[in-house]
């Protein structure tokens, strides 16, 4: 049975189709720290995916999805939520892109990329996922990580989340964390149970607390960066 | 009137929150932002409460005229009824 190690929990977990361990290899774990939980997704959990999906995939691809949704259950109660956003560093410092599907995440990423150059790490395009070390917050890569393929298995302590915006100029400025929590709970996984949602709640109030908050509006350009990262590595 | 029985109310960073538990996840996704007079009602309506009752509940907690208090509780009840979160 393969093991893994993703946030910095190991597992192990069987697999239905040989696609789920070629997505997860990166996170392959062959150390000698004990294995937490299993993680086996069956043919059940693969239909359940199916049915919340409006689009039709191979079954391979939902039991990926299925395997994310059990580490996510279990990671939950080891102070880990998932932020759907592209998370990145630059100089060791992370930051976190949010916005809804669409809205150029993924692209803001890339001009970093164009603009800084090797000071910059591509944590995850899109699913990372966050968690709470010693009171501090830390984002990881994933296997999850959007349609472009990119992310490294790596952890970084966050400096700042920015929420996206297209705009025609180039703008940052701070926002409230009340803003910031409207924003984020449509980017991280809607709990089922009772007390999935208060431990959901209690970390997205903890790391709002501990982090920098942005709005950016931007157009696709250097000068977007340059704005973008300018105030935030300042703190601005 | 009452609200639905698998929603819950939570406070997160200064914000009135509510959200869908166990069945209802499947129909209702999204969080209702509420102020803190709409906390308040919110908690009224986990009984069994007539309009006018809860009129007088809010008159009790705060100190607004009965015309202001019925405008409030008028418009909180319609934007329950809107996202179907009355029993």
């Amino acid at each position: 049975m393969p093991k893994y190690k993703i946030a910095d929990i190991v597992f192990s977990a069987t697999h239905l189709f040989p696609y789920v361990k070629k997505v997860c290899k990166d996170y392959l774990y062959e150390g000698e720290e004990p294995v937490e939980t299993e993680l086996n997704v069956t043919m059940e959990d693969v239909e359940f995916e199916k049915s919340l999906s409006k689009l039709t995939f191979p079954d391979e691809y939902f039991e990926s999805l299925a395997l994310y949704r059990k580490f996510l259950e279990y990671a939950l109660f080891h102070d880990t939520i998932i932020l759907h956003s592209s998370a990145l560093a630059v100089d060791g410092d992370a930051f976190l892109f949010t916005a809804p599907s669409g809205t150029g995440k993924s692209t803001h990423a890339k001009l970093y990329r164009e603009v800084l150059k090797d000071r910059v790490t591509t944590i995850n395009d899109d699913k990372p996922v966050v968690r709470k070390v010693n009171g501090e917050f830390f984002v990881y890569g994933t296997p999850w990580d959007g349609k472009h393929r990119l992310s490294t298995n790596s952890k970084f302590k966050i400096k700042a989340i920015c929420a996206l915006k297209r705009g025609e100029k180039n703008q940052i400025n701070k926002i409230s964390k009340k803003q910031m929590l409207l924003v984020l709970l449509n980017q991280t996984l809607r709990p089922k149970k009772e007390e999935q949602v208060d431990k959901t709640f209690s970390l997205l109030g903890e790391l709002l607390d501990s982090v920098s908050l942005y709005e950016l509006h931007c157009n696709i350009s250097e000068e977007a960066v340059l704005v973008s990262y300018g105030a935030m590595s300042k703190g601005e | 009137m009452k609200i639905k029985k698998n929603f819950i109310l939570r406070e997160v960073a200064g914000t009135y929150l509510v959200v869908a538990v166990g069945d209802a996840v499947k129909d209702f996704n999204k969080a209702i932002n509420l102020n803190s007079t709409g906390a308040f009602l919110w908690k009224q309506l986990q009984v069994d409460l007539t309009e006018e009752e809860l009129i007088g509940k809010l008159l009790e907690e705060y100190e607004i005229d009965r015309e202001t208090a019925k405008k409030d509780i008028l418009g909180f009840i319609q934007r329950l009824r809107e996202a179907n979160l009355l029993e």
